[in-house]
């Protein structure tokens, strides 16, 4: 029997009320940390040689290379060419050659500080949040600046941006503004029409009908395009300094990123992650999962059971939902090579020694490209070749798609650096 | 022979590749002690200094970040949804600073070392403080603070590596539309301050915090006592003054477990810090088994309050508690007694002043105040303070003044220490454990990097302000005597009697 959301809600705030009220009747239950107050996702139990893919194969750019700065703060990937944000410039990325051109304020860049890169599909229209310097769209080789000043944007410090059909998103300081690129209309959202406790937009996206914010201090909220209609998701026990139970909600209202793909929700905050499927609620945290740390600064879903997630402490991709594996990338800040670790249920499967990983464990952006990844850091680009790539589980299959992905790299080095 | 001889060449070369660590072009500069502080300090912050001095781009300092037992001393009975173990608590273990800028070397041609400002002292009107601006009194008193703080470590050679000045950088933070967040963006990107002291209204500090965090610039906070601003997760944030909590705290001990109080009404501002301020003492009545019987907001700079008082009279309470600005706390106890409303009168920091004594007269005997701090303190240190403080401005330092002195005086130790990179300004703080002599006293960070030292009770007697420790009102934290020297209930919800049904999602 399928349960409409509303009953859903109902059914769980009667369980917390009646969680409440057993409390206050029978205080000798302290024993209770772990009870999740509904019945969550068990992960399904699999043999320890089925193993997820795992990325052997990195390439990283820097100053170096070409790119304006080492501090990526956004990273979109558009067919051949990767855009980037960073926090002095706007690049490009030639992915067929490894040239990478780059924009300063001098070229034309109304800021230096680009936070959030979206790319309209119909029109190749580049958006970009600026850190400070409002929203600019790069079209034509020109860059067309809209501010709190010139526009209806509501303030100059951007955190996110969504393109939503004709409409494009803006994830401010100051609350979530929309502009209709057809009719050139904006339109603002604040706690005046929107529930925001809180207005301090952190991120945006959007995905099949559905804008999501993240708000720093409300949580998550849905917006259906269709309805106009806004659904928040919040932490169920409304404090700060605690979560009451892993898998009731979002597990903090202090949320940095918010992901829909396929019929999952997965979000970020600095107090760990979670994930949503309409139904269940699953929080994630670091020293039960094995992702490398709960601060999270941003996350990006590549399907319902597949999860990556930003760090301070490295990449941690939930690499199978169902099965609770999750693969963590790190850099060895001594010996500089990479590491992958995968683990099951927070246990340890295996450690894969490489080359190379992430450049750097700090990071900030993320981006699904096909079978590749783009990892923004605090120091550096990072490419994560996907060459064989699978989701779930294969048995013994992260050797298989090492090898792969050697055998298939092509024979020149097709990210050498070159600068155009 | 010569088998094994190039056989040992080979593996000696391995060796070496191996131990010889990465190339020093991915690496970025390589580790270089930045030399000795010009000024002395503990083994401690060599033992800081040294671990700092190690470092790559990569790595991180192996130092030991701070835990706490109890976050913010919340006792068992004050916690929220205290029957259960909360599946994860936050804030008892320090978050470390894990980003790559540690390694930026120190810049050349820097003129003056700057340090920004952040705060309200130009009026203006914003929503997010609740319409007119209303906390320009408080905002330059901060300013003066921090001004003579700058003045004194000039007069003592500047920024001594370099013998420069130290610049203070002032902006105005007005809240309208968040322009604290473009104001701290400017300091950091375009005026290059190496960090910043500010601001007061919880919701510009919330911004100024979040843009703080992205461009990784320090920021001390001296005037905002909203709880939720430390609880964030930032790891470049610092406060230096006792908060709401911590007065919340003190408060509904003193209410209900000194005066034993049963029904308290509140009256507060209809803004963030009227809202937010207030919080934990609804909540701490309510865990105490009290629920606050009623709680009216009324919008800043009102004259008439008479539609809240109407109802919290009809309901006959024990004792009002406003949460808001002085200039409104002082005529709503004058309309008070004008209504023949003769509950006693409690209010939050901002009404202990001279602006509330003056506007509520008479009315104002027999009123208390949690406050964060005792500025009656015989201490030579703050004495010293208040009179050069006298000398250079002509007015009497206060809390705002004070507390940003202090903080004032804890970033410029920082940069004179960790020297020009802000990553290890941070450090050098947040790796501190050694308490701060400051003229408010001795300032230790917590794991969230917060004061919570001591706070008072200013109770108003004789026409001055008296401030009373928990020690003197003989309410230690915790579980405390009643005023009748009984032992206080049990918890509520164990055997005794609780108050009121559930509350909001709460409990």
């Amino acid at each position: 029997m399928k349960v409409r959301l509303p009953q859903l809600r109902i059914l769980v705030l009667g369980g917390l009320v009646a969680a409440g009220m057993a409390c206050q009747q029978a205080p000798p239950r302290l024993k209770t940390e772990g009870a999740p107050p509904s019945a969550a996702a068990v992960p399904a139990a699999v043999p320890a040689d089925q193993l997820p893919y795992v990325y052997t194969r990195w390439k990283h750019f820097t100053v170096r290379e070409g790119l304006p700065n080492d501090h990526i703060f956004a990273v979109k990937a558009d067919g051949p060419r990767v855009w980037v944000g960073t926090e002095d410039g706007l690049a490009c990325l030639d992915k067929r050659t490894g040239a990478i051109r780059a924009w300063k304020e001098k070229d034309g860049l109304p800021w230096r500080v680009v936070t959030a890169i979206d790319v309209d599909k119909r029109t190749g229209d580049v958006w970009l949040g600026l850190f400070g310097g409002g929203l600019a769209r790069f079209s034509g080789g020109r860059f067309d600046h809209f501010n709190q000043l010139n526009s209806g944007l509501v303030n100059d410090v951007v955190y996110g941006v969504a393109i939503e059909h004709d409409n494009v998103w803006a994830a401010t300081t100051a609350g979530a503004s929309r502009y209709n690129v057809v009719t050139g209309q904006w339109t603002v959202f604040t706690e005046k029409n929107a529930p925001m406790e809180e207005i301090w937009n952190y991120s945006v996206s959007y995905d099949n009908g559905k804008v999501y914010l993240g708000v720093w201090g409300s949580g998550c909220l849905e917006f259906d395009v269709a309805t106009e209609r806004w659904k928040p998701y919040l932490d169920p026990d409304g404090e700060m300094e605690i979560d009451l139970y892993r898998d009731d909600g979002i597990i903090h209202v202090i949320v940095t990123g918010a992901s829909h793909v396929d019929d999952a929700l997965w979000i970020s905050t600095y107090f760990g992650s979670c994930r949503y499927d309409g139904r269940h609620w699953r929080g994630f945290y670091a020293q039960e999962t094995g992702l490398p740390s709960d601060f999270t600064n941003n996350v990006k879903g590549r399907s319902s059971r597949e999860g990556w997630f930003a760090t301070d402490k490295g990449l941690g991709v939930v690499a199978d939902f169902p099965s609770d594996t999750v693969v963590s990338y790190t850099r060895d800040p001594q010996t500089l090579r990479g590491k992958a670790t995968l683990y099951r249920s927070g246990k340890i499967l295996k450690v894969v020694d490489m080359e190379r990983s992430v450049p750097h464990n700090f990071i900030i952006s993320l981006d699904i490209d096909g079978n590749d990844a783009w990892i923004g850091t605090a120091r550096g680009l990072g490419w994560a070749i996907g060459t064989g790539y699978y989701p779930g589980l294969r048995k013994g299959a992260d050797r298989r798609a090492g090898r792969a992905a050697e055998a298939a790299a092509p024979a020149g080095d097709p990210a050498s650096g070159k600068r155009r | 022979m010569r088998v094994h001889t190039l056989a040992f060449l080979a593996t000696i070369l391995l060796a070496a590749h191996l131990s010889a660590g990465p190339k020093q072009e991915e690496a970025g500069p390589k580790p270089t002690a930045r030399g000795d502080p010009p000024i002395t300090v503990s083994p401690e912050t060599r033992q800081v200094l040294d671990a700092l001095d190690a470092l790559n781009a990569y790595q991180v300092p192996d130092l030991k970040l701070k835990t706490d037992e109890k976050y913010a001393h919340i006792e068992k009975d004050l916690a929220p949804f205290h029957h259960v173990k909360p599946y994860k608590e936050y804030f008892l273990e320090q978050i470390g600073y894990m980003g790559a800028g540690r390694a930026i070397p120190e810049p050349d041609g820097v003129k003056t070392v700057k340090i920004g400002f952040i705060g309200p002292i130009s009026p203006t009107v914003s929503v997010a403080t609740g319409g007119r601006s209303h906390e320009e009194v408080l905002g330059k008193k901060m300013l003066q603070g921090c001004q003579l703080a700058i003045q004194e470590a000039n007069a003592r050679g500047g920024y001594l590596k370099r013998r420069i000045p130290f610049e203070l950088i002032i902006s105005n933070d007005n809240g309208l539309w968040g322009s604290s967040g473009n104001e701290i963006i400017k300091m950091a990107y375009q005026e290059n301050v190496w960090a910043i002291l500010g601001t007061i209204d919880g919701a510009n500090s919330h911004i100024a915090i979040r843009v703080a965090l992205k461009a990784e610039v320090p920021m001390m906070n001296t005037g905002d006592t909203d709880p939720t601003f430390i609880e964030t997760n930032i790891p470049w944030v610092f406060r230096c003054i006792g908060d709401d909590r911590q007065m919340g705290y003190l408060l509904a001990d003193y209410l209900y477990r000194a005066l034993n109080l049963k029904r308290v009404g509140v009256i507060r501002a209809s803004n963030r810090y009227g809202r937010f301020g207030v919080r934990k003492v609804v909540d701490s009545s309510r865990r105490l088994g009290h629920p606050i019987i009623l709680e009216m907001a009324y919008p800043v700079g009102s004259e008439d309050f008479s539609l809240q008082l109407d109802r919290l009279k009809q309901l006959d309470v024990d004792a009002i508690v406003h949460w808001g600005d002085a200039e409104d706390g002082a005529p709503i106890l004058n309309q008070m007694r004008a209504m023949g409303m003769k509950q006693p009168y409690f209010a939050c920091d901002r009404c202990v002043s001279d602006a509330f004594a003056k506007i509520a007269g008479g009315n104002a005997e027999g009123m208390a105040c949690p406050y964060p701090w005792n500025p009656t303190r015989s201490d030579g240190k703050y004495q010293a303070f208040r009179e050069s403080f006298r000398q250079r401005f002509g007015e009497e330092a206060e809390t705002y003044a004070a507390h940003a002195y202090d903080g004032m005086n804890m970033l410029l130790w920082a940069v004179q220490v960790a020297g020009l990179n802000r990553a290890r300004i941070r450090d050098v703080l947040a790796y501190r454990t050694e308490p701060w002599k400051g003229v408010t006293g001795d300032i230790v960070f917590s794991s969230v990097l917060d004061d919570i030292g001591d706070v008072f009770l200013a109770k108003r007697e004789r026409g001055t302000w008296k401030y009373y420790s928990r020690q003197d009102l003989g309410i230690p934290r915790g579980r405390a005597a009643s005023a009748e020297g009984q032992a206080a209930g049990p918890p509520t919800g164990e055997t005794g009697p609780r108050a009121g049904p559930l509350e909001g999602r709460d409990e």
